[in-house]
């Protein structure tokens, strides 16, 4: 059930708000794997990982953008990325970008992503179900 | 020079409410206009990114915008007026702080000191072999203590040029190294403290200058545990902690924040005087730090076997 080419629920597309980012633990690891920017064109996911140095992204829960919603900001040292294609625009993490992932949208409206490279960082995976943001 | 530490870190942002709720959270006191203060007047100051009081912007982008040094007196103010303005050009401000840069581009204010004096005790512990700090019957773990931030500790910076980063503060300003990581930067500490240091770089190319991170002293390592526990339940990200180091000896727990740069809680400095040697390490895992945990939920071992 966790073989490297399988998916992971996150939420129902619904619940991801336009121009927010929302973050995904989904293997109850206490941080965030991967984050969601929902745009008016479509979702863009990453994994919670800034290029500089590894580090988490955000400041508080779901705090991955800047106060207009226009980048993506990681909050260690304040690189900079576009939303559409990751890479850094400012700071630390310049020539680098953030490493995308595969998500998909079921019939019934479910969002998952690819356990491809999320699986790469955990060590204790757990449960593969949907786990509810505290 | 009678530099005495950092007084204020002056920070033009993107989200000014975010961050004043970011400060109070991590237990400044909101004094008004933008000042953050902990329990000695010490502080930090948040601005719009726009705000036109403020020095410009690095071209980086670092959101810190001013470090501003507390001096023992008015002579020592003169002598940095002095000293900086051989070749740079020193303003004096309406309050009648002093405003210049350092080589690497940062810009400085100075002025006599805001420190109040503050009495409070120390951590307590009882020992084997040692005579209790506390007696009998006084508590020490109290899940409803609040610990508040007592002073600005230290400031590093992420600069192009180490070397002539730390020739600046040495040769201009009278900061001593205390200790150095080799290839990355000097600890140091001016001559108005003894604390390991109030500040450290950590050389880096060109496009990262800036603020790489900055604390206050807790009270002591359950004060940081506690007020860091504390942040952590109230939604703040972990980068790194809470730990020790082995430079400076003090205890450490760093978080993200939305000024761009971790924010610490630090507590139980070394102190140093003129006698000190200066060490020198590679920086490994092993060298920064004796011991590193990570925060879990509360848990307890109780009853029997799973389903029994």
């Amino acid at each position: 059930m966790t073989g490297v080419s399988d998916t992971v629920e996150l939420c129902h597309l619904e619940e991801l708000e336009v121009g927010k980012a929302r973050g995904f633990d989904p293997f109850g690891e206490g941080r965030d794997a991967l984050f969601i920017v929902r745009g008016t064109d479509g979702l863009k996911a990453y994994r919670n990982v800034c290029p500089h140095q590894g580090a988490s992204l955000p400041w508080q829960r779901n705090a991955y953008l800047n106060s207009q919603g226009t980048r993506i900001v990681c909050s260690a040292h304040g690189a900079q990325f576009d939303i559409d294609t990751g890479r850094c625009l400012q700071g630390p993490a310049l020539g680098h970008s953030l490493e995308p992932v595969e998500i998909s949208i079921s019939d019934a409206g479910i969002v998952q992503a690819a356990t491809l490279r999320l699986t790469s960082l955990i060590t204790d995976a757990r449960s593969t179900s949907c786990r509810e943001d505290k | 020079m009678n530099i005495i530490g950092p007084d204020a870190l002056v920070f033009g942002v993107d989200d000014v409410d975010a961050c004043a709720r970011y400060f109070t959270d991590y237990g400044l006191a909101d004094v008004g206009d933008g000042r953050f203060e902990a329990l000695d007047g010490t502080s930090v100051v948040i601005k719009p990114a726009d705000d036109a009081s403020l020095p410009p912007a690095l071209e980086t982008g670092s959101m810190l915008r001013k470090t501003v040094y507390g001096v023992a007196d008015q002579a020592t103010l003169d002598a940095i007026a002095a000293e900086l303005g051989k070749d740079r050009d020193v303003q004096q401000l309406e309050d009648g702080s002093l405003q210049s840069v350092d080589d690497l581009g940062f810009a400085l204010g100075f002025q006599v000191t805001v420190r109040r004096e503050i009495s409070l005790p120390a951590e307590t512990v009882n020992s084997p072999g040692a005579e209790p700090q506390r007696p009998a019957n006084v508590i020490a773990a109290d899940p409803e203590a609040d610990p508040k931030p007592r002073t600005l500790s230290h400031v590093v910076y992420f600069v192009p040029d180490a070397k002539k980063f730390e020739a600046f503060y040495a040769e201009r300003l009278g900061f001593i190294t205390t200790d150095r990581f080799t290839n990355v930067g000097p600890f140091m500490r001016p001559a108005g403290t003894n604390e390991h240091h109030t500040l450290f770089c950590i050389q880096t190319p060109p496009f990262m200058q800036g603020c790489e991170h900055f604390t206050f002293h807790m009270g002591g390592p359950t004060e940081l545990m506690q007020a860091g526990r504390r942040f952590a339940d109230k939604g703040y990200e972990t980068f790194w902690g809470p730990g020790r180091h082995i430079f400076g000896s003090n205890w450490f727990w760093y978080f993200n924040s939305p000024v761009g740069a971790h924010v610490e809680y630090d507590a139980d400095m070394d102190l140093h005087d003129d006698d000190w040697v200066a060490r020198e390490a590679g920086l490994t895992e092993d060298t920064s730090q004796i011991f590193l945990f990570t925060l879990r939920d509360n848990w307890i071992p109780t009853g029997g076997p799973p389903g029994k």
